[in-house]
């Protein structure tokens, strides 16, 4: 980048900007902040600092069971979704066929669908197999909206690679299966990696799904956010939106470790 | 696509079909089509009765005044909320495609910390800010601004604020993708042939952006009518929404013919728009590829 | 080619067994909830600070006594538990609600007829008969009160009746009222604010009931959608003056919230246990009511949360102090008055009640104006 001279226009650019990043960021920083009250109420700034909103979530079954759920469930949901938004997109990508733009545009489409929609839907459906308010039918819905996620972020790195490499190892006399499993997959690793991070953060804070869909026996964190949000005082809900806050950031952090390395050692390999 | 094509357009499908890649998708198609596709059909069964086979929940949404109204505050809330991104979002990716790729990801950082943290944790920081006892109105009553505590919350205002910080990363994604991938040179060299720096701006980068623009639009607006967590925990009664109408009808109305029929309608309004933009710029700019 | 796809074939196979081992975890996921029919009990009351007591009082020791797992949820409202069981699959046992929600449920076809066998003769006879109902005993008495924010209205310069709260010149602020959430509309305090004298309220003079609403509405900032949402708006400042029970307001009051309580004009009812139809835990759920209405955990219960026990014998275990603070105390009870629930759970010519019909009304009231 060549030195940009200091001009009026850019620094009003700059302090637009910047202004608009504060926009941003200032409510995750205040909800961070008075997560360290010490009082009943939320007081900002607070007048004294303390773990004590902390402990309480920590020490709460109503808190621990819902956040345990949620894990668990985002976990196998990043499982499902990768699993099939991966196969997907290696035949949307690689497959040469009429109207596979359509099922590209079916396949991204829930990303899009309002929530509350396809949560009345998946309601009529699952509410007759007896499925609503388990765990199971939050798995299925999250995998819905996880794994379209998946197709993109798996697909847009299929795209950059190049199919010659299949089709030489395809010459030299591998079955199309063992090209896909040791040319083509590992070739996508990171891709699918930081692809399982975000189908798991999907599904980790989704709402509506879980609000439609849980119930006393399948309630996730955001479903017991939100009835916090609606029906308490308490100021744990400082503390979990502060861990919610910090969870994101490690895994993207994780993720992109992750991604550095597995590609230093892919280039290592070739 | 000419008749001939047409014909042959079958052959080929079920020939991919057999293909190995082919099956890989039906994995995926499959359970798109149980729990994605099926769902949405059932919905649209449930609207045609009302509660006997027939249209009158479709009538229902021309004769009642609360799919109006509904309608009426969701379209208030979508565009305003659109037209804020886009006039945060622009400058911000326009920002990032200028600096230095140390300042460009110290920004992008910034976008990207408040997108992937919960819009519960946004939502309910924004009851925190807004609130009558409220940061901003204490600040703003502490330094003799006002005398008495603004109405910031349960309101449009309220709604349009949460729900614009909530939705201002998916105008910025898009926007920058197709910046990012602008030849400068094109600028500079209008530049060098005398045009000032807003000229240039205005003659040459900002046309060749409108593809970006008309992405983070659409993807904001259509994400806008759509919202359902923003529009119940910041709005009062009065800011009803096709998605909050939706849910007082199935939750406590009991109602499902009718809130399945919202639903149908909230889906054909998103859906056409969506179907509209893919079809004039492409799927790819929608999904942040672009 | 065609061996290839052979082996491809059986490729194919092998990847299907990760889906096969997807399909697996579903069943990990299928056992908790049929554990969950054996050793889980559901129990649904108005939640906030009064769940979390019976948590304290109740749960905990009920989980000891019986080894169930006792998890609640919220709103106990009579959409829910239809929608759960047009789908076939109820999963609250327990309910605590008043009369009127608990005879639509009834007239639905969602509740048991009470067992009374299964409680214990003791306990019924300290219940007032009134309280006796065929689906339903009860477990509280409740009031609708004015709750304020007492720093906005200090305690002696706040609205003193419904007239007053419905005063918005006199005592400017923003009020919040129920709406959704299972919440009746409050026809007899709007009428009561319109000037209807106490002992004339019944049968309630609906068309005037509404009129005097439209008036409320323009100082309605918030509808609130569950009691303790409406005493979370109150402590945080955000509504001035609210409609709720007012025992919650007292709960927050003794927390150190700016929030006082106005009995005077209060609409005094009953909340009822009741099982629910679909329950697979019956034993236990009556189990769980016989245990919840014992005299030593009635007193507990109200020494949190000051609402008036439906068991007498509760009062032999309460300070005077302690009692004096209670919704039904001899000073509070007698300047409010008794719901009428017949008027309201009693169904009419076309099978619905005044309790179902108010309140579609209030919905198309409510969104016609939006």
């Amino acid at each position: 980048m060549d030195p940009r001279p200091f001009t009026i226009g850019r620094t009003v650019l700059w302090a637009y900007c910047s202004a608009t990043l504060f926009f941003l960021i200032a409510p995750i920083v205040i909800i961070a902040v008075v997560s360290f009250n010490d009082t009943a109420y939320i007081q900002f700034p607070p007048p004294k600092w303390s773990l004590r909103w902390y402990r309480n979530f920590f020490e709460s079954r109503q808190w621990i069971e819902p956040a345990l759920l949620s894990l668990r469930v985002a976990a196998i949901v990043a499982l499902a979704a990768t699993v099939l938004g991966t196969l997907a997109a290696i035949g949307l990508v690689r497959g040469r066929f009429p109207g596979r733009k359509a099922l590209e545009f079916f396949f991204v489409s829930p990303m899009v669908v309002p929530s509350i929609v396809l949560a009345i839907g998946l309601y009529l459906l699952l509410a007759p197999a007896k499925l609503v308010a388990t765990p199971t039918a939050l798995v299925l819905a999250h995998t819905v909206v996880a794994a379209p996620l998946v197709i993109v972020i798996v697909g847009a790195a299929l795209r950059t690679t190049d199919p010659a490499l299949d089709l030489a190892a395809r010459s030299l006399g591998a079955s199309y299966w063992r090209a896909l499993w040791h040319v083509t997959l590992p070739g996508i690793l990171p891709a699918i990696a930081s692809a399982a991070v975000f189908a798991f953060l999907t599904s980790f804070d989704e709402v509506i799904l879980a609000i439609f869909l849980g119930g006393p026996s399948a309630t996730t964190l955001p479903k017991r956010m939100w009835e916090g949000i609606k029906y308490e005082i308490d100021p744990t809900l400082t503390a979990v939106s502060t861990l919610l806050v910090l969870l994101p950031v490690a895994m993207m952090a994780t993720a992109e470790g992750l991604r550095r390395l597995l590609s230093i050692r892919l280039r290592q390999a070739e | 696509m000419t008749p001939a094509s047409a014909a042959a357009a079958p052959a080929l499908a079920a020939r991919y079909w057999r293909s190995r890649p082919g099956l890989l998708v039906l994995f995926c198609l499959a359970f798109f089509a149980a729990l994605y596709l099926y769902p949405l059909a059932k919905l649209f069964v449930w609207s045609l009765y009302g509660p006997k086979l027939g249209l009158a929940n479709y009538e229902r949404l021309f004769t009642q005044a609360s799919p109006f109204i509904a309608f009426r505050n969701t379209l208030d809330i979508a565009v305003i909320v659109t037209l804020v991104c886009l006039a945060l979002g622009y400058p911000i990716a326009y920002l990032m495609t200028t600096v230095g790729p140390r300042a460009r990801a110290a920004i992008s950082l910034l976008v990207l910390v408040p997108f992937w943290t919960s819009i519960l944790v946004r939502t309910y920081a924004w009851i925190v800010i807004l609130g009558k006892n409220g940061i901003v109105n204490q600040a703003l009553t502490d330094w003799g601004v006002v005398a008495r505590p603004l109405s910031l919350l349960y309101n449009m205002f309220g709604v349009q604020v949460g729900l614009s910080h909530v939705l201002l990363p998916f105008m910025v994604f898009p926007l920058y993708g197709v910046m990012a991938r602008i030849d400068m040179r094109l600028v500079r060299a209008a530049r060098s042939l005398g045009a000032s720096p807003a000229r240039a701006f205005l003659h040459v980068f900002l046309p060749l952006s409108l593809p970006g623009v008309a992405a983070g639009c659409v993807l904001v607006f259509v994400l806008g009518v759509g919202a359902y967590v923003t529009p119940a925990l910041l709005g009062g009664e009065g800011e009803v929404t096709l998605a909050t109408l939706i849910e007082l009808m199935i939750r406590d109305l009991l109602d499902w013919g009718f809130g399945a029929t919202l639903g149908v309608m909230l889906l054909t309004v998103v859906g056409t728009l969506f179907v509209a933009f893919s079809a004039a710029l492409g799927l790819d700019r929608l999904t942040g590829r672009g | 080619m065609s061996s290839k796809f052979v082996i491809g074939r059986r490729k194919v196979i092998k990847s299907t067994g990760a889906l096969a081992a997807l399909a697996a975890v579903g069943p990990f996921f299928h056992v908790r909830p049929a554990l969950a029919d054996k050793g889980e009990l559901v129990v649904v009351s108005w939640g906030g600070s009064w769940a979390k007591s019976m948590r304290e009082v109740i749960f905990a020791d009920f989980e000891k006594a019986s080894g169930l797992t006792v998890k609640d949820d919220t709103p106990p409202e009579n959409a829910k538990l239809k929608a759960m069981s047009d789908a076939g699959n109820v999963t609250w046992d327990v309910l605590e609600t008043d009369l009127p929600a608990i005879q639509t449920m009834i007239g639905n076809g969602l509740l048991d007829p009470m067992d009374y066998s299964k409680i214990d003769k003791a306990k019924l006879d300290k219940i007032p008969k009134e309280l006796h109902s065929s689906h339903a005993v009860g477990n509280k008495l409740y009031s609708f009160n004015i709750v304020y924010n007492s720093k906005t209205f200090p305690t002696g310069r706040h609205p003193k009746s419904w007239a007053e709260v419905w005063d918005g010149k006199a005592f400017p602020g923003s009020r919040s009222f129920a709406f959704r959430g299972g919440i009746s509309p409050q026809l007899e305090i709007a009428l009561l604010a319109d000037g209807v004298a106490v002992d004339k309220l019944y049968p309630l003079d609906v068309e005037r009931a509404w009129k005097s609403m439209d008036r409320l509405r323009p100082l309605v900032k918030k509808w609130y959608q569950g009691h303790a949402e409406a005493i979370q708006l109150v402590t945080s400042g955000e509504i001035d003056i609210a409609n709720t029970v007012g025992s919650r307001g007292i709960t927050a009051k003794r927390a150190g919230a700016p929030i006082d309580v106005e009995y005077n004009q209060g609409k005094l009812g009953a909340d009822y246990w009741c099982v629910t139809k679909g329950s697979k835990n019956k034993k236990a759920a009556l189990e769980f009511i016989n245990f919840a209405l014992d005299a030593k955990r009635q007193a507990g219960m109200v020494q949190r949360d000051p609402y008036g026990p439906a068991n007498a014998d509760a009062f032999n275990h309460l300070t005077a102090a302690e009692a004096k603070d209670l919704t039904t105390s001899p000073e509070n009870i007698k300047r409010q008055f008794w719901i009428n629930e017949d008027w309201w759970g009693k169904p009419g010519a076309d099978g619905k009640n005044e309790n179902q019909k108010q309140k579609e009304r209030f919905a198309e009231w409510m969104l016609k104006k939006g």
